[in-house]
């Protein structure tokens, strides 16, 4: 949690919270941007004033920044070996087809009637 | 638009007039914070405020220039400063942070009493009104709330400030429960549920546990009670003569 002002001491630091937003039921929350504030109290506040004053909002979600667990790890992110084998279109097939029909010539099937 | 049975029109203008120019008074008090509030954050929030409070008088002054045939920007804009009935707490200008938070708790807590009091009131248009006025008072009290905590409870600077304003505003705090001159009538009829004085008392019961909390001296009784929405002084007349100025460079001009 945010550490709390000790009375006497220096002004509060300004810290950075993310602000996640729905726009209206039913939608999933997409950030809408950051505010800095000295606490999670006043940080909800600002985050009402700057996205939500206007009635763009349903909820909102203010998230200290520190605490979000930070990966953009190249290595983890985007390896360098070919993974279009995880993707949902998988391998393009077309090529490999052509050459084993070639290799059996046969013709390519035509379109199945129903 | 109707007065109620047996409200007079003169009762529920005067309490138009009074609720009006109270949240006109601090709304215009409090944008003067636009550009220069402690960080950018609050700057925007409490720009936002002011503008919800101006709505609101915009909201009140056009029932009152339905209710009396007349024009809500007229009444917000022409009138000399001493024909204003805003209550003398918020004559005290703008002042620094401590001061406009000090003002700004004091005000709220007891404007939230007197929606409160309205809200179950006869006259229907009113008690609409102040219902949806209410709902957005509450995050105001909220942000008030916040910051006079943290200034409060600041041992240093922070702290004196508040206690500095507080003690300039205490003598006027409780004028926003001015009893209006027909208030009898507005009783009677029903339209305000609750008289002045139990208005009043609702407000200390309400903030006291927290001015205990927070080691801050609750504000003594009105000082000449009787004139707490009259008598406004240099402080007003400035800040009347900056939101005339645009009106009073053209009149009659159509905006």
């Amino acid at each position: 949690m945010t550490a709390k002002h000790v009375p006497g001491t220096a002004a509060p630091e300004l810290v950075a919270w993310e602000v996640f937003r729905r726009e209206k039921d039913g939608d999933p929350m997409r950030h809408g941007g950051s505010v800095m504030a000295p606490d999670a109290e006043l940080a909800v506040h600002y985050a009402r004033e700057l996205y939500g004053r206007r009635q763009e909002s349903v909820r909102l979600w203010v998230v200290r920044r520190a605490d979000i667990v930070d990966l953009d790890d190249p290595d983890l992110l985007q390896p360098p070996l070919d993974r279009l084998y995880k993707k949902p279109g998988g391998y393009v097939m077309r090529d490999k087809l052509a050459a084993a029909r070639a290799q059996a010539g046969q013709a390519k099937p035509k379109a199945r009637s129903k | 638009m109707t007065a109620t049975a047996s409200a007079p029109t003169t009762a529920l203008a005067g309490l138009l007039l009074a609720v009006a120019d109270d949240e006109f008074v601090i709304g215009f008090s409090d944008s003067e914070w636009t550009g220069i509030a402690p960080l950018l954050e609050e700057d925007v929030a409490m720009s936002s405020l002011a503008q919800d409070e101006l709505g609101h008088a915009a909201a009140l002054y056009g029932l009152l220039a339905e209710l009396t045939g007349t024009d809500a920007d007229a009444i917000a804009y022409d009138r000399e400063p001493g024909a204003y009935r805003h209550c003398r707490l918020l004559d005290h200008g703008r002042g620094d942070w401590a001061m406009t938070i000090a003002r700004r708790y004091l005000y709220d807590t007891a404007d939230g009493v007197r929606l409160e009091a309205m809200v179950g009131g006869s006259w229907a248009p009113l008690a609409d009104l102040a219902g949806k006025l209410a709902r957005e008072e509450r995050y105001h009290r909220m942000h008030a709330g916040a910051w006079l905590d943290r200034l409060a409870r600041d041992g240093g600077e922070g702290r004196e400030r508040v206690l500095a304003a507080l003690a300039e505003l205490a003598p006027d705090a409780a004028t926003v429960f001015t009893p209006l001159p027909d208030e009898p009538a507005l009783l009677e009829a029903g339209v305000l549920t609750a008289s002045s004085a139990e208005m009043e008392r609702r407000w200390r019961a309400g903030i006291s546990p927290t001015f205990e909390r927070l080691g801050l001296p609750m504000p003594p009784p009105a000082r000449d009670p009787g004139r707490g929405r009259l008598d406004h002084g240099e402080a007003f007349r400035w800040l009347w003569s900056e939101f005339t100025m645009v009106r009073r460079s053209d009149p009659g001009a159509t905006w």
